[in-house]
């Protein structure tokens, strides 16, 4: 499989705080994947993300997304992807319809086109009862699910996923995860961040742990656990390998 | 194209949808013309037509008394008293009842004020008949004037001024029969009692202007425009406040990542804020020409040059809409951008000449209202109003306030590039 995404020892350091953000991380995702960036709070899978989405500026390295590098070819990319951002990173004051209407036509869709597209998704998700109701009113589960269509209206080759089940209950969980295995079939690659082990061990064909910056270890979750001895979870061997140390 | 269309619908959504901002942008600045219209009309006929509350002690029977108590009750500036609740009043319950502001100014005739002015008049008039020297300051008679405390000293000197007018009028009526009196006295002619024309030297009041002559400009040219002005800066707030909620809810971080230039989002903005500028100023305009008489105001007259107006409209909006979109890309929160603006406005108002006229300010703050981009709207909208000017003459006030705009938007993409995307 040709590579989505291939990242070549970037670093990334804040201003104002000398620990690197990312330390000379390579990474390569091959198309059509369910990638899990996984690690604990601060190891630099958001600023990762941020980077690969054209968010961030990097110090050094390559990246490159399809074949098109980043920033020179940051327009090409962005018609590439799609992000779902941890927070619900939409109108308020607008309508379901209406938000996903605005973020489809900013990225090109138009007339029937753009309908189809917002009404299917609405039914997928189980929203088109809700379509006309401002976001102001909806419930947390909604929130995150019409958070997750605004993100993947357009068909995106690379969706990319900042924990897009935090707080949400089983039941949205369970579509929003049903949802995502669906697109993936249809061929969009998915890079996806989470705390939560156990969705990630269902959800990803291939894992990547970060820490401090760094790649601690990557592959197949079913591989992984089998090749480590005492570990019968993803979660176990999360903890064997980037330690029970508390990270604030 | 397209995708600025869609960002467009965006924003004009977003801003119908704030009740209360819309209401702030556009109910407030009627009210605030209205209002301050109606206060400068008042106060430009407080001294012809208030009807001050004035409570009046005439100790004086003879004519000084009754020339005092005649002038200070003809109909319009006073609205004289006697007594307190039918009680007749002495000096001390009239210093009590102007104290606690019952009554805004209390006059005080003395006793004998008329026999001493006559006396005193009659001496200047014989000594001057038989060449003596004259005193000037013996026996001066003294009438009482008591203010209320919270009067201010502008309006205190209006009315003194007024009360002068009327005792040199009654002084004058004394020293002229006086003359006439010495006159028969030493005249084998006698000189009949003539009554002593007044307003000899009569001034006509007028606007200096090269195309009208003699027309007047109203409370309604000066006070439209500088409100307007004020009602326009004032979306800066709004505007500022919209970027910043933007940047807070996240849905900034994922316009940036759609293929659409920060220009699309930035202009995107200033078209809808733009056309609200506009509303407000037809809206100010209208409410000047058609509300405003039916109110009993003076009915605006908008000038000679739509042209120079539209073009002086479009360059305010668009110097508000620089400043708004400044702080809103520079403040970090919402709060820290309204009180920013609010107070920032009304800082650039009052130095702008927004309040007090620029003339009148001290060299220093003549000198900063240069700066303030509500004067350079301000003096456009009079050389429009007021002067009657065409285009040419708002020039320099369009150019500075485009100036002002595209250094606002420079600046406020430069730091948004170099403190938010970091790229």
């Amino acid at each position: 499989m040709p590579a989505a995404i291939t990242i070549q020892h970037i670093k990334k350091t804040y201003r104002g705080n000398p620990n690197p953000a990312i330390d000379g991380l390579s990474l390569s995702v091959a198309q059509g994947l369910i990638f899990g960036l996984l690690g604990p709070n601060g190891a630099g899978k958001t600023t990762l993300i941020n980077i690969l989405c054209g968010l961030r500026a990097f110090d050094a390295g390559e990246v490159y997304i399809h074949g098109y590098s980043l920033p020179g070819q940051l327009r090409e990319i962005k018609q590439l992807i799609g992000f779902v951002p941890q927070e619900i990173a939409l109108y308020p004051m607008l309508t379901a319809y209406e938000n996903l209407k605005v973020f489809g036509g900013i990225f090109g869709l138009r007339g029937a086109a753009l309908d189809r597209s917002v009404n299917e998704l609405l039914v997928k998700f189980g929203l088109e009862q809700s379509k006309r109701r401002y976001l102001k009113h909806f419930s947390g589960g909604m929130k995150r699910r019409i958070n997750l269509i605004a993100g993947m209206l357009h068909r995106p080759k690379i969706l990319f996923l900042d924990e897009p089940t935090a707080g949400v209950d089983v039941q949205s969980k369970n579509l929003i995860l049903e949802n995502l295995r669906e697109i993936n079939r249809q061929g969009t690659t998915i890079i996806y961040t989470s705390h939560y082990m156990e969705e990630a061990e269902m959800l990803c064909s291939r894992v990547a742990f970060i820490d401090e910056g760094k790649l601690v270890c990557e592959g197949n979750p079913a591989e992984m656990i089998r090749h480590s001895p005492g570990c019968a979870s993803l979660e176990m061997l999360y903890l064997q390998l980037t330690g029970k140390k508390l990270r604030d | 194209m397209n995708k600025f269309r869609f960002l467009l619908y965006k924003d004009f959504l977003l801003l119908v949808r704030d009740k209360a901002g819309l209401a702030m942008m556009f109910l407030m600045p009627v009210l605030l013309v209205i209002i301050m219209t109606y206060l400068q009309d008042s106060t430009y006929h407080a001294v012809h037509e208030s009807h001050i509350p004035l409570l009046l002690l005439n100790h004086d029977t003879d004519s000084l008394g009754a020339t005092i108590e005649k002038q200070i009750g003809q109909p319009g500036i006073f609205d004289v008293h006697k007594t307190i609740n039918g009680t007749p009043v002495t000096e001390e319950a009239l210093i009590k009842a102007v104290a606690q502001g019952d009554y805004k100014v209390g006059v005080v005739v003395p006793e004998h004020a008329t026999m001493h002015i006559r006396k005193n008049v009659k001496r200047y008039v014989t000594g001057a008949f038989n060449g003596a020297s004259l005193s000037s300051v013996a026996d001066s008679v003294q009438v009482a004037i008591y203010f209320d405390p919270v009067i201010k000293s502008s309006f205190r000197t209006t009315l003194m001024s007024t009360l002068r007018e009327y005792a040199v009028r009654t002084e004058s009526d004394f020293l002229f029969n006086e003359i006439i009196s010495e006159v028969n006295r030493l005249s084998p002619v006698t000189v009949a009692d003539i009554q002593l024309a007044r307003n000899q030297v009569k001034f006509k009041e007028q606007y200096a202007s090269m195309d009208h002559p003699g027309k007047m400009p109203n409370s309604a040219q000066h006070n439209v425009p500088a409100w307007s002005m004020f009602a326009i800066f004032f979306i800066t707030i709004s505007l500022s406040g919209n970027i910043i909620k933007e940047r807070d809810d996240g849905s900034y971080t994922r316009l940036r990542v759609t293929p659409c230039p920060y220009s699309f989002y930035l202009f995107s903005k200033i078209a809808v804020y733009f056309g609200v500028c506009l509303l407000q100023f037809v809206a100010l305009m209208l409410l000047g020409i058609f509300i405003f008489p039916w109110l009993g105001l003076p009915a605006l007259d908008f000038g000679i040059s739509f042209f120079a107006l539209a073009l002086m409209c479009t360059s305010s909006a668009l110097a508000a809409i620089g400043y708004g979109v400044l702080i809103g890309n520079v403040a970090v929160t919402h709060q820290q951008a309204a009180i920013f603006a609010s107070i920032s406005v009304v800082i650039m108002a009052a130095i702008g000449g927004v309040w007090i006229p620029v003339f009148v300010m001290p060299h220093v703050m003549q000198l900063l209202s240069c700066i303030s981009p509500l004067n350079w709207g301000l003096e456009g909208f009079y050389a429009i109003f007021v002067r009657e000017g065409n285009w040419a003459s708002v020039l320099p006030e369009c150019t500075a306030s485009l100036l002002f705009f595209g250094l606002c938007i420079g600046a406020a993409i430069w730091y948004n590039k170099r403190k938010r995307i970091d790229l």
